[in-house]
């Protein structure tokens, strides 16, 4: 029954960041873009505005900005063995909806990753020999070189007026940045954000330890700053309002600041708000996408949205749950390792250690959400990982983000859970205390995958996204190493006391949060048996369909993941470019 | 930590198409982001004829009930009281922003605000 409306040239499913870039590219070209965004325009609405904004239960506990759980949801099992069941509320991670995606309530921490990365196979194979990874963990390199998206990442930096200090500009290692960094043309477009006094503590203790500190990269602008396009970004406040809120002030390098205010002002540019994408429609014989079908939600009519090109760009679970609804490209299968539509699905493996200073003001109301100092050598490949039995690592730092009163409660070990005193020891170290925190990678097991569930469905009849997933010795051991170098800091920084090392142990809690970082489920590579799409995100059994996000990526390493799908989105703009005026296998 | 609320200069010259005659001062780049010369609505109400305006009554602007009360006409004196303290002058008021303490570059962006018609 669902209405056919006019053809578009280019059809993008989800109004996100991954969109906002890539739209970028091409209607600057002047071509005819359609976005289909399921949420709305955060612009001016309570979340941007004070003092509605600063409201931590509604936004920041209730996550009343993240997809809506009671209309989708995913759904859960450790094993192949278990069950799966809904997760009814979603905690671990929080897919952004709306005009803008997650992008606008991040926290801004801005990484481009390891130059090996996008090598990362024949990195480890070269270093510690072929048989070195385990056959349980599919890692693969990606069809695509850092050098390749170096520019990109300039763009997009210099776009969103990411602050920072380079530490490595054409090979040359820069003091006061990440020695580890890949080579970089630039510095950042803007300086550093102010140091933290946490931050403080944790440079001359790294220091002390021989590390080499540095501020995080950060998409929260230290000073008033215009980007190329014009689009203008105001100083950040230091309120402790990031991830999980929209900014207020402007501050913070969001797509509803600096991409689709000005794609609404270009010719051939269109977004559909509250248009939720039901479907691809695919031709199997012409292996071809035909359109999208979605729901206006405010008037509850179906459309069919014919397109000559469709960018599938939404959440990774989202994503990845229409190419398997669609039947587009095989779909995983652990048992024989075949298949690849919903393989390496991998999360973060986060750990911390609380310490605490009683006679040191921490204030940690007082911060953005990347005013954070860091240090790199525990990382990915960053050291040699010979003898260790596992790969991967994280980044370590001073993790203040934000002190809202409801979530920033460290107490010492021992502290009763409620009374007397428990209220006592928060009033004694709320503003002394602080995590020594290690973002940890998640490479890819052999069993953790997605697929869609057999019995349970959405709000609108659609089987829901299941989730085979759980922490492995991999990332236990990961995590045992990263956390102790992150206690060894600790006990190095003259605290009062510190708590014992908290790696990560048990099994993946969906009620727990530990970073929005999802990655896999539409994997890329150079070969069309072990990837979904290309190296230009191109999908393998259909020319005209893209796929662009964390999705595409093959492991999830320690860093987060806004920088590199951020240049491959502005990278795959240009490809689309070239491909509406010529269509081929790219 | 008394640092991190300092408000670093800016460096970053701006250009806007609209009605202002003159060109902004770079102290303005910080206004900028939220308040626009042209009449436009931004996160912030519009600077446009700002000068000699009573203060919340622009229409089409939610004002915060301090803005509304406040009762203000914005000349040299309270434009000036303001920018240098934005809580201080009208407490309660919504503008995220803790304002600009150098006199010279308030009084440039008033200068300024007076050609923004």
């Amino acid at each position: 029954m669902a209405t056919k409306l006019p053809k578009k040239t280019v059809v993008f499913v989800g109004g996100g960041l991954t969109t906002g870039l890539a739209a970028r590219q091409l209607t600057a070209k002047g071509i005819e873009v359609l976005v289909l965004e399921r949420g709305g325009d955060h612009r001016g609405a309570p979340e941007n505005r004070l003092p509605s904004q600063r409201d931590e239960l509604r936004w920041g506990i209730h996550n009343k900005l993240v997809q809506d759980w009671a209309v989708e949801t995913y759904s859960l099992r450790h094993s192949r063995k278990d069950p799966s069941l809904p997760v009814r509320r979603m905690e671990a991670f929080l897919p952004g909806q709306g005009m803008g995606g997650a992008a606008d309530h991040w926290n801004g921490q801005t990484w481009r990753w390891s130059e090996y990365d996008p090598t990362l196979r024949t990195r480890l194979e070269t270093r510690y020999g072929k048989k070195a990874i385990p056959a349980d963990m599919p890692i693969q390199d990606w069809g695509v070189t850092y050098a390749e998206t170096e520019p990109y990442h300039d763009l997009f930096e210099k776009l969103f007026g990411i602050s920072g200090k380079a530490g490595n500009i054409k090979g040359v290692i820069q003091p006061g940045g990440n020695p580890f960094e890949a080579p970089r043309a630039n510095e950042y477009p803007q300086p550093p954000l102010e140091m933290t006094e946490a931050g403080v503590i944790f440079a001359a203790a790294a220091e002390k330890l021989g590390y080499k500190p540095f501020p995080m990269a950060a998409g929260n602008s230290p000073n008033a700053y215009t980007n190329p396009d014009g689009m203008k970004l105001a100083p950040c406040q230091y309120c402790g309002h990031c991830e999980r809120f929209i900014c207020e002030a402007n501050a913070k390098s969001s797509p509803q600041v600096l991409l689709y205010p000005m794609l609404l002002q270009r010719k051939g540019f269109e977004l559909r708000l509250y248009s939720h994408v039901l479907g691809l429609n695919y031709d199997r014989k012409a292996r071809r996408v035909t359109g999208v079908r979605y729901l206006d939600l405010q008037t509850a009519e179906e459309y069919e949205q014919p397109a000559d090109v469709v960018v599938v760009a939404a959440f990774p679970m989202t994503s990845t749950r229409l190419l398997l609804q669609a039947r587009i490209g095989e779909p995983y299968d652990p048992a024989t390792g075949k298949g690849v539509v919903g393989k390496n699905f991998c999360y973060q493996v986060m750990s911390h250690t609380p310490a605490f200073y009683k006679d040191r003001w921490l204030n940690p109301f007082m911060a953005s959400g990347s005013s954070q100092t860091v240090i790199d050598e525990f990382n990915g490949d960053n050291f040699d990982h010979k003898g260790l039995g596992f790969f991967g690592g994280g980044y370590i730092y001073a993790n203040v983000t934000n002190g809202r009163p409801i979530a920033s409660r460290l107490v010492p070990p021992g502290t009763p859970r409620w009374g007397t005193k428990w209220k006592q020891a928060n009033a004694d170290w709320y503003a002394h205390s602080f995590q020594y925190s290690v973002h940890g990678s998640n490479y890819p097991h052999r069993e953790n995958y997605l697929d869609l569930d057999p019995t349970y469905r959405d709000a609108y009849g659609q089987p829901l996204l299941r989730m085979t997933y759980n922490f492995r010795d991999n990332d236990f051991k990961m995590s045992e190493y990263a956390t102790k170098k992150a206690h060894e800091i600790a006990l190095a920084s003259g605290a009062t006391l510190v708590s014992p090392p908290q790696p990560r142990r048990g099994d993946f809690d969906a009620r727990q949060y530990q970073t929005t970082h999802v990655t896999g489920g539409t994997i890329m590579g150079a070969d069309p048996k072990t990837s979904v799409v290309s190296p230009h995100l191109q999908h393998w059994d259909a020319q005209n369909l893209f796929v662009v996000g964390a999705s595409a990526y093959p492991h999830n390493s320690g860093y987060n993941p806004t920088g590199p799908l951020s240049a491959l989105a502005l990278r795959l703009g240009d490809d689309l470019v070239s491909y509406t005026q010529r269509e081929r296998k790219l | 930590m008394k640092s991190a609320l300092r408000i670093s200069a800016v460096t970053i010259a701006c250009l806007f198409a609209g009605a202002a005659n003159a060109a902004p001062p770079a102290a303005f780049g910080a206004c900028g982001a939220c308040h626009s010369l042209d009449g436009a609505t931004g996160l912030g109400p519009t600077l446009k004829g700002v000068y000699g305006r009573k203060s919340g009554s622009l229409k089409g602007f939610a004002f915060s009930p301090a803005m509304k009360k406040a009762g203000v006409t914005w000349d040299d004196k309270s434009l000036d009281g303001f920018l240098a303290d934005p809580q201080k002058a009208l407490p309660g008021n919504v503008m995220p922003f803790p304002g600009v303490s150098d006199a010279k570059q308030r009084a440039e962006i008033i200068d300024f605000l007076k050609t923004a018609k």
